[in-house]
């Protein structure tokens, strides 16, 4: 390896351990504990947990199909569909927010979902549609390019051997890209769990009961308790850490890209 | 010689820069034009651009704002240690960075009153504060913590013999007052406690049920000229501009009214 790859590689880290000591050093470690304590932290946290998993779910049962029919299929206009569902990426996230609120506001579908007891706007639910808007250009893109990257033969194969095209989905397509599959849905999920302005306009910021971490992050910065929006913001930065380690570690398996190719 | 000749040329440069210098020095401490950084309520956002504007062209000064929520920015300035003027949605702020040594001076504006936005197709539902109780009704408050308005409704509920009743039909905690305001001129809640100024902006989309005065007190809005600043002489003048009678009248263009003896400032809750 060249060492000149490795400077980049110093400043990246420099950089990111500055941010998160500076973020460190302002906090006292009876801050910490108190926040850590709080029931709204624990609150926060589990609500996090829930509504980002939840939105991660839901990603991935639109994302992972959507991903494998833009990469084995090819129809007129599908440059302009692609490049349409990648919109919520750039979307600044209020505005998706604001959008959503629209969408399911009274004037539009809102009306309606409330007579089937269905309500969104300003429920834990909004937060996860919210969420699950943003995932799932993440989830989808990194999907297709999995699927891409597999490529089609071995689908032929266990075609042509008498698989039906679920099974084919089940048994080869999607055991194959895992690898893929499981970054993206991992970076979509971290996604999920950071996002904030969707959610701030789409569940509202009600304290213990649409409060997701960085809605507590932003309420606690709001009324100037620096302290408790710093222990908040660790919280979440740990829990962050820890579940992308862990998925990092399943991911780490035998891999099925190492069969023998052809 | 030629030497000589070289040290008085190097000589003559210094005294001719040392001269071009103190010259520079000496005009600017008269013509000097300040870059000035103002952290403003994100409610007071459409007559403090007019006024910034005027107060450029007048004074040649540079003024950069930025808008949020008044308790953001009250970590942000307690954070950064930097910035010259903050002028947030209610004196509380201000008082509670003077309490800790930050503020340098202030001046008085306008008064912020809050009032009740009810969406326009609503407005048979609401027509007095104490409709706000009616069962099933959908209404919209800030956080009593996060935003101005939001301690004031509360303190506006506290007098109310309704409290919990209205405490009932609460939907949602907003984080800033515009927020709130869309929620109801859109109809996703049938009322929302809101400034004056924000069910102003929406006039076409929401009316506006005033909220009996007995029970609170409005805000006032100050501007506050910061101990960190380092153009205290050019913060102040901005300090007296908007709280002069020309500042004063944008405001109230937009919904804002003047301070009187009745609309004074109000102690903390």
């Amino acid at each position: 390896m060249n060492r000149v790859f490795l400077l980049p590689l110093m400043v990246l880290s420099l950089f990111t351990a500055g941010v998160l000591s500076a973020l460190f050093f302002r906090l006292s470690p009876g801050e910490i504990i108190a926040a850590l304590g709080s029931e709204e932290t624990r609150f926060a946290l589990r609500l996090s947990l829930l509504t980002s998993i939840a939105s991660t779910v839901l990603a991935m049962i639109l994302g992972v199909p959507t991903g494998y029919v833009l990469a084995r299929t090819d129809f007129p206009g599908k440059a302009i569909l692609d490049t349409f569902l990648d919109l919520p990426l750039v979307i600044t996230p209020l505005i998706a927010g604001v959008g959503l609120l629209f969408l399911f506001g009274q004037n539009m579908l809102g009306a309606r979902l409330g007579k089937w007891g269905i309500h969104i706007l300003f429920t834990p639910l909004g937060a996860v549609l919210a969420q699950t808007f943003v995932a799932c250009p993440i989830v989808m893109r990194s999907s297709r390019a999995a699927f891409e990257r597999v490529g089609p033969r071995y689908e032929w194969a266990g075609a042509t051997l008498g698989l039906r095209p679920s099974q084919v989905f089940f048994q080869i397509s999607l055991p194959l890209a895992r690898q893929g599959i499981l970054a993206g849905t991992v970076l979509g999920w971290t996604r999920a769990m950071g996002e904030f302005g969707a959610t701030l306009m789409v569940a509202g910021a009600i304290r213990f009961k649409t409060e997701t971490l960085p809605i507590a992050v932003y309420l606690n910065i709001s009324s100037g308790e620096l302290g408790t929006a710093l222990s908040c913001a660790w919280v979440l930065m740990a829990t962050g850490f820890v579940l992308l380690l862990a998925l990092r570690w399943i991911g780490h398996t035998p891999r099925p890209e190492t069969l023998p190719s052809r | 010689m030629a030497m000589a000749e070289r040290l008085s040329f190097i000589r003559r440069m210094f005294l001719i820069s040392g001269a071009v210098l103190a010259l520079t020095f000496g005009w600017s401490a008269k013509g000097f034009s300040a870059d000035l950084l103002l952290f403003a309520g994100a409610g007071l956002r459409q007559p403090t651009d007019q006024l910034i504007r005027t107060f450029q062209e007048k004074t040649g000064h540079t003024v950069r704002v930025t808008y949020a929520g008044s308790g953001q920015l009250m970590s942000s300035i307690l954070a950064s240690g930097q910035g010259d003027l903050f002028m947030p949605g209610a004196l509380f702020y201000i008082e509670k960075l003077e309490n800790m040594g930050r503020i340098h001076s202030l001046k008085k504006v306008v008064a912020h009153t809050a009032v009740i936005g009810v969406n326009i197709h609503k407005e048979n539902l609401v027509r007095t504060f104490d409709d706000l109780a009616r069962p099933g009704l959908r209404l919209a408050l800030g956080d009593p913590k996060a935003m101005a308005l939001g301690r004031t409704a509360l303190t506006i509920l506290s007098h109310s013999p309704l409290k919990d009743a209205i405490l009932k039909n609460v939907v949602v905690y907003g984080a800033t007052v515009k927020q709130l305001a869309i929620y109801a001129s859109q109809g996703d809640v049938d009322a929302a406690i809101i400034g004056r100024a924000d069910a102003f902006q929406f006039r076409d989309r929401m009316k506006m049920i005033p909220i009996p005065q007995e029970y609170f007190q409005p805000e006032t809005i100050a501007i506050a000229v910061l101990k960190d600043s380092k153009n205290a002489e050019a913060a102040s003048r901005l300090r007296d501009f908007m709280a002069s009678k020309q500042g004063i009248d944008v405001f109230e263009h937009f919904g804002f009214l003047p301070l009187t003896a009745d609309n004074g400032p109000k102690g903390n809750p």
